[in-house]
C-alpha cells in the first residue's frame, strides 16, 4: 500500500457518463490484483472532502499505469471527470482483498452491471491469461450505458450483454444470463460486481445452482483502509464470535467476500 | 526547536496525537504512516462488551466535513487486552485507551482493570459520543453526572484521567469546570456535534442511525471557540480537536489554549496527516523563534 502521487495521463468518456482515467501510479501497478481499489484525492480543499474509492478495471505493471473506469454521478465523479492529462492525485492503493483463483480448468462467469464492470475487466484479463475460459455477462440499463467491445474483448472468452429495454443483447436482467450459463453446465465459479439488487441475485442464482459466488461489495467509504470502520457488510457471525464480529468493513476485510458468508436480508 | 512537551504527567515527542475512533488500534495505519512521529494515539473506544455498532449507512460526506454513527462497534474489554494491546505496546508513542460505559460503575470497572496494563499513558474518559442511546451522551449533558463519572474512575486508578467532553451542551465550561473538581487531569475537546442529513428522493435519513455525529473541517470555529472558552475556566491542560487538517489548524489550537492537539477525520483524508502536521507545526516554530511550545499555549491576544 502506498499513497502516490498519480499523473493523468488520459480521463476520456468511453460511454454515456462512463469514463476511463489512466494514471500513472507505478507502485500500485507492480502490486495490484484483480477486486482491490484505490482510494484517489479528487479535490485538495474541502468540497469534495473526503477521496474517492475506485476499483482498479487495468493494469500495466511495465509501463506502471492503472486505468479506472467511472461514472460520472455525483460531486466526486464530476470532479474527476474534468481533471486533465498532467494534473497529479493522490492515489492510495491497492487496497482490500482482491479475488480469489479458481481451481485450474474451472470456467468462470463473471456477472457485472452498471458500474460493477470494471473489477470484472481486470479480473477476466487476469483469468485469460492464465488460461482459464471465461464468459462475461454484463447489465445495463440501455445500449448507451454498454461498454464498448474493445474495452472487454480481452477480458472474456466471450461476452453476454443484458439492457433492461432490449437496446442491446438479450432484454431482460443479467441473471437470466447466468441462468442459462449454469442450466448448461454448472462445474463453474462466479464472480460478480455491481448493483447491490443484482449481485444479491447473482448469489441466489448462484447458491440454488450450489456454484460458488465470490462478490464485490461497495458501501459508503471514508478512510478505505480500516480505521474509521464506516464501510461496513453484516456478515454471517461465526459461532464462537462476539457481536463485534457481526459486521465486517468492506475496505480491508472485503470488497470481495464469499457470497454465504453476507447477510443479504440485512 | 524541540517539540516535546507534557500533559498531566505524560511525556510527549510532541503535541500532536491521533483522535480516537480515526486510529482503531493502531495496526492500519502503522502500515502507510510512521506513528512512532506522533506524540500519541487515542485507540477506538473500547466498552466492557463487544459491540456490533450501528447499523449501516454509517459515514456520509458533508459541507467540508461528514457525518459518522459507527455506534462504538469494538471487541469489548477482554479482547482488547489480549488482542489489541499486545500490538499497541510495541509502538513508539504514548498509547491513551479511550473507555465507555453505561453506567458509572462501568467506567470504574474498566478503569480498574486497565490499571493492570503496564505502558498506558493515559486513560481518555467517553462521556460523550454521540451515537449511542444508553451510552456516553447521558453523562456529557450533566455536570453532576460528568464529575460522577470521573470521580468514579478518579478513584480506582493512578493513570492520568483525561476527560472528553460534548460539544453538544449550553455550557461546556461549566462540565470542564465540574471535571476538573472531580479530579480529571486534562480536558479534551471537542467531540462531534449532533448532525444528519436526508435523502430528498426517500425521504429517508442518509445514515441509519438517523443522526451522526459532524466532524472534519466544518466544525473547527466551533471547536477552537470551545477550547478558548474552556481554557478561561480551568487550570488542567486542554488537548484541542476538531477539523483540525493542517499544522495552522492545529497552531491555532495551541494559540486557543491547548496545550496538545488530537488530528482525526483529517487522517481519512490522508493517512500521513498526523506526521505532516507535526513537520509543519516544527517549521512554524522554528521560523518564529519559539523556544519552548508553552510560550504559543494560549498567547491569544485579544
Amino acid at each position: 500500500m502506498i499513497d502516490e502521487k498519480a499523473e493523468v495521463l488520459a480521463n476520456d468518456e468511453v460511454a454515456e457518463d462512463f469514463y476511463l482515467a489512466r494514471l500513472d501510479a507505478p507502485h500500485i501497478a507492480a502490486q495490484a490484483q484483480p477486486g482491490q481499489f484505490v482510494n484517489v484525492e479528487v479535490s485538495t480543499g474541502f468540497s469534495p472532502f473526503l477521496r474517492m474509492p475506485l476499483s482498479i478495471c487495468s493494469v500495466n505493471p511495465e509501463v506502471g499505469y492503472i486505468d479506472v473506469l467511472y461514472q460520472n454521478s455525483g460531486p466526486k465523479s464530476g470532479e474527476l471527470s474534468v481533471k486533465r492529462i498532467g494534473e497529479r492525485l493522490r492515489c492510495l492503493g491497492p487496497l482490500g482483498q482482491p479475488f480469489s483463483h479458481p481451481k485450474t480448468g474451472t470456467r468462470c462467469l463473471l456477472v457485472g452491471g452498471g458500474i460493477g464492470v470494471p473489477p470484472m475487466i481486470f479480473l477476466g484479463k487476469t483469468l485469460i491469461e492464465q488460461g482459464f475460459e471465461v464468459v462475461t455477462m454484463v447489465g445495463a440499463r440501455s445500449a448507451a450505458k454498454h461498454l464498448a467491445d474493445d474495452l472487454l474483448r480481452d477480458a472474456a472468452t466471450r461476452v453476454e450483454r443484458a439492457t433492461d429495454d432490449g437496446s442491446w443483447g438479450h432484454h431482460g436482467l443479467v441473471t437470466d444470463l447466468l441462468r442459462r450459463e449454469l442450466t448448461s453446465d454448472r462445474s463453474c465459479v462466479v464472480y460478480t460486481c455491481g448493483p447491490h439488487a443484482m449481485i444479491e441475485a447473482v448469489a441466489g442464482v448462484s447458491a440454488e445452482f450450489d456454484v460458488p459466488c465470490q462478490v464485490s461489495l461497495e458501501e459508503y467509504m471514508a478512510c478505505g483502509i480500516g480505521i474509521c470502520v464506516g464501510c461496513v457488510v453484516r456478515v454471517k457471525n461465526p459461532e464462537g464470535q462476539t457481536e463485534y464480529a457481526d459486521y465486517k468493513r468492506i475496505c480491508v476485510d472485503g470488497p470481495v467476500f464469499d457470497a454465504r458468508e453476507i447477510c443479504w436480508e440485512a | 526547536m524541540d517539540l516535546s512537551t507534557e500533559i498531566a504527567g505524560v511525556a510527549l515527542r510532541n503535541p500532536v496525537l491521533l483522535a480516537s475512533g480515526t486510529c482503531n488500534y493502531g495496526q492500519e495505519l502503522q502500515a502507510i504512516t510512521d506513528l512512532s512521529r506522533l506524540g500519541g494515539i487515542v485507540t477506538k473506544t473500547i466498552t466492557p462488551l463487544p459491540r456490533a455498532g450501528n447499523r449501516p449507512q454509517r459515514i456520509v460526506e458533508t459541507p467540508a466535513g461528514m457525518l459518522n454513527s459507527i455506534g462504538l462497534q469494538n471487541p469489548g474489554l477482554d479482547d482488547f487486552i489480549a488482542n489489541k494491546w499486545p500490538f499497541l505496546q510495541t509502538l513508539d508513542t504514548q498509547i491513551v485507551v479511550n473507555i465507555a460505559g453505561h453506567t458509572i460503575e462501568e467506567f470504574a470497572d474498566m478503569a480498574a482493570r486497565l490499571q493492570d496494563l503496564s505502558g498506558i499513558a493515559a486513560i481518555e474518559v467517553n462521556i460523550s459520543c454521540p451515537n449511542v442511546k444508553a451510552g456516553g451522551a447521558n453523562f456529557a449533558n450533566s455536570a453532576t453526572a460528568s464529575a460522577e463519572v470521573i470521580a468514579a474512575v478518579r478513584s480506582v486508578t493512578r493513570q492520568p484521567v483525561i476527560a472528553k467532553l460534548s460539544p453538544n451542551v449550553t455550557d461546556i465550561a461549566e462540565i470542564a469546570r465540574a471535571v476538573e473538581g472531580a479530579g480529571a487531569d486534562a480536558l479534551s475537546l471537542i467531540n462531534t456535534l449532533i448532525g444528519m442529513a436526508i435523502d430528498v428522493r426517500r425521504r429517508r435519513p442518509i445514515l441509519g442511525n438517523i443522526t451522526g455525529g459532524l466532524s472534519g473541517p466544518a466544525i473547527k470555529p466551533v471547536a477552537l471557540a470551545m477550547v478558548w472558552k474552556v481554557f478561561q475556566a480551568v487550570e488542567i491542560p486542554i488537548i484541542g480537536l476538531g477539523g483540525i487538517s493542517t499544522a495552522q489548524d492545529a497552531i491555532e489550537f495551541l494559540i486557543a489554549g491547548a496545550s496538545a492537539v488530537q488530528v482525526g477525520t483529517a487522517s481519512f483524508v490522508n493517512p500521513n496527516a498526523g506526521v505532516e502536521i507535526t513537520k509543519g507545526i516544527q517549521r512554524y516554530a522554528d521560523e518564529s523563534g519559539i523556544q519552548q511550545l508553552s510560550e504559543l499555549v494560549g498567547s491569544l491576544q485579544t
